[in-house]
């Protein structure tokens, strides 16, 4: 009968729809403002309010001062602003392609409101209504059953259970999860219809508890955020510390506190690097395109690097290592195991088809099958086709599909007259057909079923095509087979047939299954045979690559302990030579207490162990074996597991596909749900999603991420070290009193203008060796910025640079008339605009404006040596321990277009805007371009040498301090 | 619970900072040994003299690229500025009459500047040239041979050459002089070979007005060609620059007074609209009687 529609509505408006409440967001508008002030930002915001300031005091001094000041306060607000959308634009575009992913389709649901059936949108559904549900559909709410007809559900996202679960109106346990009665919102009726009661809606739903739940796990910086504050706070610390320093020495040398703020300002902005941050986000968003390319779709950028430092996976099994359908792995027949092929396409099956107990093992395989090919279907490979029924009849249905062709014309020549399905009772599962030979007029009676079961109605077997009596030994052989295919964790089904004698059973015989008129005992036995998820062809090369890159791989499963140890085995998760503390107490033949556990290196630890566990003795579990699968266990010992993992401060990735997956992944360091398995509750929780749910794809995502991290450190330093060749004049011009050698606006122009590409195209670099082969970083000891970078970056190459640039800058001034010697101390005098008849080292006469000029020319000559030692620091950058001739200069192109983009902003600057003196840049003689060249020829020469001493001598002092 | 735990930490920073300064078990000293401390000293003495050694070696090599006597470029200096003396700040000349110390300062710094001028010192160092033409005096196959000045004598500066001047420039009696000087650029020829001097004018019209009548030496503010070139100070030691006296008469007192003063030469541009100063000179005015 159901509710009435007013009722409903009522409920509807106290309860609120049917869904899931989408994970809390964080307001665009404070997301915006965090990359206004987060990083440098605050630091340019300072400078921006001292040069306002100096400003302010300018002009209570003197009305007509000049806007200067005010001018690059504006162009710093603005560059923090441009910056900040920027990082933001960057930032909203990942998160978009996310919740595109993330969009539901509106889910139906058969309602009886009003004494009728309708459809209705889920999300209308509330509290009392009448639903029913048949196989195929989604449960829309949580639902008391009060009728129903073999019903099974696929609980697998929510509890972890991989087995079809059947329900049924009765009671049978106190705790919800494991009552039959209740079918949950968000999970699959897999076949039977139903007919419940919605007992909850929405967030109340046993789902929105688990989903509200991983809302609740703290979400934690990422590594590389950790690094990148890091670095922040070195630079901000030596900016600040600098800055101050000189502002003191300033004050002290009588300088005017307004020209002292006017110092500190040029110190902030010359050692900001105010690119940079705008760099790495770009760089990270590279990165993470290039491996959406890899099937790995990254959610938040910070994670493309996370993946990078992973010490430990935490893998599922099912779907990830493995293929997850049954396919059929062994058979035994004639006293002898054979191998089917198990690989994606199973097009080899290579074992022997020639015996006559194979023709008899391939029709009761063929015939006493329930599952068809879904229609329409013709064109796709049997692999891919969709097939109607259960897992292992959908395997033995395409095995015989691939074996034999046309399944279901055979079955039609062999035309069923009667069939017990399987059930849980009898275990087995029998059919009979009339036969396609038109002589032969008797009815086959096909079986299969549990091994043991059908052994037990057996009283022959076949052996190469003749029935033998099943004496003593076969059945010995048939226990022995049987064993050891269990032991390899698969499930085993047998088959046994008998053809019904003609006379007792003529063609007009009427079949009854309910009342069994007809033999089940005393068959003819055939056969064995067994299924098993396959792992994933590329699963056990990329374990191994794992293990080569120092990351542990756990895996994590709800399966049985025998079938988990099998598929570890089989990918390498546990290595063909390790045993358990059981293995090893079976080849001794001694107790499992007896065993020293450190002579194991593997472990398989099932989810009952671990639940009567503390936490010291998995941290022990941990820490002892390499080699771990945890079994049999709940979705909420995953949580327990990972934490267990980060107590040993190793950075966990975790793999999920389950709603109640979701706290682990969000605990994790780095979530990856699956993409195709995954539920929408994962797919939110996690930082990561695998669109093809391949474990192998994880760790090519591994590989990028330690790639750029490399890369990063690479653009940071290539960053840095220009911070020294802009700071050094300003410290310069305060002690020594040059004129200034280059403007904060000019500096503002190298740090977003001529290096910005370049540095963006260090992310396109190679790898210099195999990153694959070395320990995952230590998160807290392998910084991005090191001592070595920074003391390389800064008083190395960085000084060199600042040489360098220095002398482009007294090229031109003793070319113009100002030898070296007639500038120190000139500043005072070159600064005054009523000096207009300033002597220079040959008696000629200057005014201001001619001064001022020279003095844009000196700035511009400064940038462009900058920008020439920076092509060098470009190409030394390529590589931090390798030759650039062992890299290749010409590998990657990307530098050449930086290095081109370089040049020609520093040409547009130089001629295209040199008459534009608002920018300070003016035309430079061509030769000046060159003065630097042999700076810059240093540079990579010493680099160079600095590598071949690397090389050389490892682990030498040398190593120790010039490895960055 | 919490201070406590901060306690702790905060003791645990001075410990590790302790142990950082001087760490006892390993002998290191800001976290390296003695060793590693001389390496790294050594390191950096060898590499920073290394740098030192290129930087000088590069700045000597540019060093050669500039001659002695010319500069390598002079494109800066295409039109020479105009500048005054004495030289104040903001180039404003003030004059208190009554108040001797607003004045004496300038007269003391004019005296300074117009010794070198004194014609006993031109006599004996300078020769007597022919006017209207320029002073030329090529090497000859003679590098760098030292060069000649011509005579620019104080007298005649007239009133204004403060010789034997009982009003000090004018500046007691509110009749400053002012004196105009050109910068000196190196082989420049001024004038184009043709006759230049140096006007002055008020700004504005009522700038015009208040400034009055004023005199000029040498009479119409002429500067002669025989003053150019110049050769630079290197090889023209004895270089007197020419000058222009302006003496005003009778400015209206208590009145800021715009005077621009340019000069009229063939190549020299005046109009210059960035450089205020090129080829003119603008400057403030005041004379202040109670």
């Amino acid at each position: 009968m159901g509710l009435s529609s007013t009722r409903a509505a009522e409920l509807l408006a106290r309860d609120g729809p049917n869904a899931l409440s989408p994970p809390k967001q964080t307001p665009e508008i404070i997301k915006f403002l965090k990359q206004m002030v987060g990083g440098f930002s605050i630091l340019l915001w300072i400078g921006a309010f001292l040069c306002w300031i100096a400003y302010g005091i300018q002009y209570s001094n003197n009305m007509s001062s000049s806007l200067d000041s005010v001018y690059l306060g504006a162009v710093l607000v603005l560059v923090v602003i441009l910056t900040g959308i920027f990082a933001y634009y960057q930032e909203a575009k990942s998160t978009n392609i996310m919740s595109s992913f993330s969009k539901m389709i509106p889910q139906q649901a058969l309602v009886i409101r009003d004494s009728e059936k309708k459809i209705l949108p889920a999300e209308q559904l509330v509290v009392g209504d009448i639903v029913e549900i048949k196989g195929g559909d989604q449960i829309p709410a949580d639902i008391r059953v009060l009728s129903c007809q073999g019903c099974r559900v696929d609980n697998s996202s929510l509890t972890g259970e991989s087995e079809p679960q059947s329900r049924s109106s009765e009671f049978t346990h106190e705790n919800p999860l494991e009552t039959k009665n209740i079918c949950f919102y968000s999970t699959t009726c897999l076949e039977g219809t139903a007919t419940g009661m919605v007992i909850n809606t929405g967030d109340r739903t046993v789902i929105g508890h688990i989903a509200s739940l991983a809302s609740g796990v703290g979400n934690e910086k990422t590594p590389i955020a950790i690094e990148i504050e890091h670095f922040v706070h070195i630079v901000a610390g030596v900016a600040i510390s600098i800055g101050v320093l000189f502002f003191i020495i300033a004050v002290s040398m009588k300088y005017h506190v307004l020209d002292s703020i006017i110092f500190l300002i040029g110190i902030i902005v010359a050692n900001v690097p105010e690119g940079l941050l705008a760099t790495v986000t770009v760089t990270l968003s590279l990165t993470a395109k290039r491996m959406a390319k890899k099937n790995c779709l990254v959610k938040n950028l910070e994670a493309v690097e996370t993946l990078g430092s992973t010490s430990i996976i935490c893998s599922d099994k099912t779907g990830t290592l493995t293929q997850n359908r049954m396919t059929v792995a062994h058979l035994w027949f004639d006293h002898q195991i054979f191998m089917a092929d198990t690989s994606e396409n199973q097009s080899n099956q290579v074992f022997d088809q020639s015996s006559g107990t194979w023709a008899s093992l391939s029709k009761v395989i063929t015939l006493c099958n329930r599952a068809e090919f879904k229609p329409g279907q013709e064109s796709v490979p049997i692999m891919k086709k969709v097939v109607v029924g259960d897992a292992s009849e959908t395997a033995l249905l395409k095995f015989s599909e691939v074996i034999l062709g046309d399944v279901m014309q055979i079955r039609k020549r062999n035309r069923k007259v009667a069939e017990i399905p399987f059930n849980s009772t009898n275990k087995f599962q029998l059919s009979i057909h009339e036969t396609e030979d038109p002589g032969d007029r008797r009815f086959l009676l096909v079986m299969k079923g549990a091994p043991e079961r059908i052994l037990e109605r057996c009283s022959t077997i076949m052996v190469h095509g003749q029935e033998q009596p099943l004496d003593e030994s076969a059945a010995q052989a048939f226990h022995t087979a049987y064993m050891e295919l269990g032991g390899l964790g698969e499930r085993v089904l047998g088959f046994c047939h008998l053809y019904l004698p003609a006379d007792k059973f003529p063609e007009t015989y009427v079949f009854d299954t309910d009342a069994m008129n007809f033999p089940t005992s005393n068959l003819c036995f055939v056969g064995l045979l067994s299924m098993i998820d396959p792992p994933r062809s590329t699963v056990p090369d990329a374990v191994t690559k794992c293990r080569g890159a120092g990351i542990k791989v756990i895996m994590v499963t709800g399966d049985h302990p025998i079938t988990a140890k099998a598929i570890a085995k089989s990918v390498g998760i546990i290595s063909a030579n390790s045993e358990t503390v059981e293995d090893i107490a079976n080849r001794l033949n001694i107790a499992v207490e007896q065993v020293n556990k450190w002579d194991a290196k593997a472990a398989v630890v099932t989810g009952m162990e671990l639940k009567d566990m503390s936490p010291d003795q998995l941290d022990e579990i941990l820490a002892t074996y390499s080699e771990i699968v945890f079994a049999r266990t709940s979705p909420q010992q995953k949580l327990i597991i990972v934490e267990g993992c980060q107590r040993q401060d190793a950075v966990v990735a975790v793999t999920g596909d389950g709603v109640n997956d979701s706290p682990a992944l969000k605990k994790a360091d780095i979530g990856i749900a699956m993409g195709i398995a995954g539920s929408d509750a994962a797919k939110n929780a996690a930082d990561m999603v695998l669109l093809d749910d391949n474990f192998a794809s994880i760790v090519t995502g591994v590989e990028e991420g330690r790639l750029i991290f490399d890369n990063l450190k690479k653009t940071i330093a290539y960053t840095l070290t220009k911070n020294i060749a802009e700071l050094c004049p300003f410290l310069i011009y305060i002690i020594v009193g040059l004129p200034l050698p280059i403007g904060t606006i000019t500096i503002l122009f190298i740090d977003l203008g001529t290096d910005i590409i370049p540095s963006i195209a260090l992310a396109y670099e190679k790898a210099e060796s195999d990153i694959m082969n070395r320990k995952p970083r230590h998160k807290k000891k392998d910084r991005l910025v090191n001592m070595p970078l920074a003391v390389y970056s800064y008083l190395h190459i960085g000084l060199m640079q600042a040489l360098g640039a220095f002398l482009v800058y007294f090229t031109v001034y003793a070319q113009e008339g100002f030898l070296p010697s007639s500038l120190i101390n000139l500043r005072v005098e070159w600064e005054k605009d009523d000096v207009n008849d300033l002597e220079d080292s040959y008696g000629q006469e200057w005014t201001r404006y001619q001064r001022q000029y020279l003095e844009w020319t000196g700035y511009t000559a400064f940038f462009v040596g900058i920008m020439v030692q920076q092509i060098a620091d470009l190409i030394i950058r390529k590589t931090r321990r390798n030759s650039i001739f062992q890299q290749g200069l010409f590998r990657n192109k990307v530098i050449w277009v930086g290095i081109a983009s370089q040049i020609i902003i520093a040409l547009i600057l130089c001629y295209g805007l040199g008459s534009v003196t608002a920018l300070s840049f003016t035309t430079l003689r061509p030769q000046y371009w060159f003065v630097a060249v042999p700076h810059a020829i240093l540079i990579w020469v010493y680099d160079e040498m600095r590598k071949l001493f690397i090389r050389l001598y490892p682990g030498s002092w040398w190593d120790k301090n010039m490895y960055y | 619970m919490v201070i406590q735990k901060e306690k702790k930490s905060c003791g645990q920073v001075v410990e590790e900072w302790k142990e950082f300064v001087w760490n006892p078990r390993t002998h290191q000293f800001m976290g390296r040994t003695g060793t590693s401390w001389a390496f790294i000293l050594l390191f950096y003495l060898v590499f920073y003299g290394f740098l030192t050694a290129m930087f000088s070696l590069t700045m000597w090599v540019m060093l050669q690229t500039v001659s002695d006597h010319t500069p390598k470029y002079q494109d800066r200096l295409a039109t020479p500025g105009l500048m005054i003396r004495p030289k104040t700040e903001n180039l404003d000349v003030i004059v208190n009459v009554s108040d001797t110390e607003s004045w004496d300062q300038h007269v003391q710094k004019l005296n300074k500047f117009l010794e070198p001028y004194n014609d006993s010192i031109q006599a004996q160092k300078n020769d007597v040239c022919r006017p209207g033409r320029y002073y030329e005096q090529p090497d000859n196959g003679v590098l760098n041979y030292p060069k000649r000045a011509c005579q620019f004598n104080r007298t005649q500066l007239g009133n204004c050459s403060g010789i034997g001047d009982p009003t000090h420039y004018g500046y007691s009696t509110g009749q400053p002089c002012v004196f105009i000087k050109m910068n000196r650029v190196i082989n420049f020829y001024a004038g184009a070979n043709q006759s230049m001097n140096v006007t002055c004018a008020g700004k504005r019209d009522e700038d015009a007005e208040n400034l009055g009548n004023f005199v000029m030496f040498p009479a119409n503010g002429n500067i002669d060609l025989m003053y150019f070139p110049y050769y630079g100070k290197k090889f023209h030691v004895n270089y007197t620059q020419p000058l222009v006296a302006v003496k005003f008469l009778n400015v209206t007192p208590n009145v800021e007074v715009n005077v621009e003063c340019r000069i009229n030469a063939a190549n020299i541009a005046t109009d210059d609209e960035r450089d205020k100063f090129a080829g003119r000179v603008a400057f403030k005015l005041r004379i202040n009687k109670t």
